[in-house]
């Protein structure tokens, strides 16, 4: 029983350490807020153009915002790791007979939390904008959940990063340089009807688009093109979405497990 | 009889191929408390890493109160306490929220916890500040509590790598008066420092490596002894000093009746003796001028010091790092995430 209660323990830790920092906070959020109240604003008129053309481009643009932010707080769970290695701190903990597992655990744990109470922030304030919700209150939290599942998926990625280059830099670097191209080649801020030919192409494969489909339907309630509304629960796209990320997820969090391994040892 | 840390012919050769310990062999007891020191790079820092089960070895067998550090690191990791060279403790985190998640990572009960907890911030002086963010404490207020975390399981075997480096000499002073009372509460102490006054002062036994062998080992005392010659420095009274005579007169006596000396030499003031054991010829020096109507107005024994000891063994003199350094890096290396 001790995993459960040394990663809980060390969830506690992050969680502190994360609302001790507010400022961390405050910019991860700052992006996407500043995206749903000017953003949206400035492209308002995209609205019309969208499939049946019925949303507004708030609407359509949460989902996006939503995952744009996941991205960002997902990539910095890597040089939370990292400053761990460097200080000394992940050692100390090593020198004390903490579950292994449960050092990672704990961080992926808060990682999600995180995830979970930002989007909620967002949510909320996109409802004060106007956004309902289609499918209720059920709608919501399947997006919740789904984000969360990104989130740890997308969590791999940033700490492999800093397991293998122990550099906080580079994961920065790696994230920055990542996450514009992949989220302007996705369905995140227009619909694939928008694009050239062969951005139409890559988004299809892009799971960035995959998964904001999937975050999407719950909130506009339409079709995966905007073309048809009132659709409720698009299931094809949410269990398509579902697969993809636990793909990348198996992935990410493999290579984290084993670098991790490596780094204990 | 086997010592609570066994180190035989511990090899560790690192990934590049670099031999940073090249089988080395040692043992301490129960209780004692010793030192171990080397040059940087000489492979302390790594013997340390194997003992303390955050490195594998490479060969040679290694134990700590005997569980072996391959297969039983799990349950070696309860009975020690380790500090690291750098300052470690969560700077978000007060002093107590620190020492709790200590207390919590050792899998202590949360009452048992609470009680250590209270009890440690009075002995590290850090009562007051408890409930203050660690980032705001100064450089020795962290030590100390970085010292506190490594107690609050009561472990049996405090591993400590340079825990007064970058320390003002009044924190320093702290730290090493608590190890005292560690070590004299049945605390085995393994430690590596620069200091070498306190090494001679407190620790009982020493080991000194270089390049990754141990080039000596024994009690502060023996190993001074090893060096071989005190110098006793003798003034004669002006009175007694007409030109050269004296000395003369003394250099005779000297050879006449003392047969362990190893050299004399003349100084301002009178002679300068080489000889073992310096302190126990002094009633005969003394008697001995006495009788010859020499008047000595000074004299004094200097033994060798560790630093010496140090300097013969590994040709390089110990050389203490700068305060300011290792306060610099505290002050702007430290990244948040």
């Amino acid at each position: 029983m001790s995993f459960f209660a040394d990663a809980f323990h060390l969830f506690v830790r992050s969680m502190k350490k994360l609302v001790r920092n507010p400022i961390l906070v405050f910019f991860s959020l700052f992006q996407p807020i500043i995206f749903l109240l000017l953003f949206t604003q400035l492209f308002s008129g995209l609205g019309r153009f969208l499939g049946a053309g019925v949303l507004s481009y708030t609407a359509f643009a949460t989902a996006g915002i939503v995952l744009q932010n996941a991205f960002s707080s997902a990539f910095q769970s890597g040089t939370a790791v990292v400053d761990d290695i460097k200080s000394g701190f992940l050692s100390k903990m090593l020198a004390t007979p903490v579950n292994r597992s449960a050092i990672l655990f704990g961080r992926l744990l808060s990682d999600v939390f995180r995830v979970v109470v930002q989007t909620v922030i967002i949510l909320v304030l996109a409802y004060a904008l106007g956004v309902y919700p289609a499918t209720g209150a059920i709608g919501y939290l399947l997006v919740i959940f789904t984000v969360a599942f990104f989130g740890l998926a997308w969590s791999g990625i940033s700490l492999a990063l800093g397991l293998k280059t122990k550099s906080a830099e580079t994961v920065f670097g790696i994230a920055g340089a990542v996450t514009f191209p992949l989220l302007f080649m996705s369905t995140a801020l227009v619909t694939a009807g928008f694009m050239p030919s062969w951005m139409q192409s890559v988004s299809t494969f892009n799971p960035v688009s995959i998964a904001v489909n999937a975050i999407r339907n719950p909130i506009t309630g339409c079709n995966v093109n905007q073309t048809i509304c009132n659709v409720g629960f698009d299931w094809n796209t949410i269990l398509q979405a579902f697969g993809v990320i636990g793909g990348i997820g198996i992935i990410t969090l493999g290579a984290t497990l084993y670098l991790f391994r490596k780094v204990v040892s | 009889m086997p010592g609570i840390i066994d180190v035989s012919q511990l090899v560790k050769t690192y990934g590049d191929g670099t031999k940073a310990v090249k089988g080395i062999s040692f043992s301490v007891n129960e209780g004692e408390f010793f030192g171990f020191l080397g040059p940087n790079g000489a492979g302390k820092s790594t013997t340390i890493k194997i003992l303390t089960t955050l490195l594998q070895k490479t060969s040679g067998s290694a134990s700590v109160a005997g569980l072996s550090v391959d297969s039983d690191a799990p349950k070696i990791r309860k009975i020690i306490g380790v500090q690291n060279q750098d300052t470690v403790v969560d700077e978000d985190l007060t002093g107590r929220e620190n020492l709790v998640l200590q207390g919590q990572l050792q899998q202590m009960h949360a009452t048992a916890i609470k009680e250590r907890v209270d009890e440690l911030l009075k002995i590290v002086d850090l009562a007051d500040a408890a409930d203050k963010r660690a980032g705001f404490y100064s450089g020795g207020m962290k030590k100390r509590l970085d010292l506190a975390t490594t107690l609050v399981h009561n472990p049996k075997i405090l591993f400590l790598d340079e825990p007064t480096t970058g320390l003002d000499p009044q924190s320093r002073a702290a730290i090493w008066a608590y190890l005292k009372k560690l070590n004299e509460q049945g605390i085995t102490i393994f430690i590596t420092t620069q200091y070498l006054e306190e090494v001679d002062r407190l620790c009982r036994r020493l080991a000194i490596v270089d390049l990754g062998e141990i080039v000596a080992q024994g009690s502060p005392g023996e190993l001074k002894q090893e060096i071989g010659a005190d110098s006793i420095s003798l003034g004669f009274e002006n009175s007694s000093m007409n030109g050269g005579d004296t000395r003369k007169r003394a250099r005779e006596i000297l050879q006449n009746r003392f047969d362990r000396i190893s050299n004399v030499v003349d100084s301002d003031i009178g002679l300068t003796v080489y000889a073992k054991n310096g302190s126990y010829m002094v009633p005969e020096l003394v008697r001995a001028f006495d009788e010859a109507q020499i008047r000595l107005s000074t004299i004094g024994v200097s033994s060798p010091t560790l630093d010496d000891v140090f300097l013969k063994h590994t040709g390089k003199r110990i050389r203490v790092e700068e305060v300011s350094s290792a306060n610099m890096r505290g002050m702007f290396g430290r990244r948040r995430r």
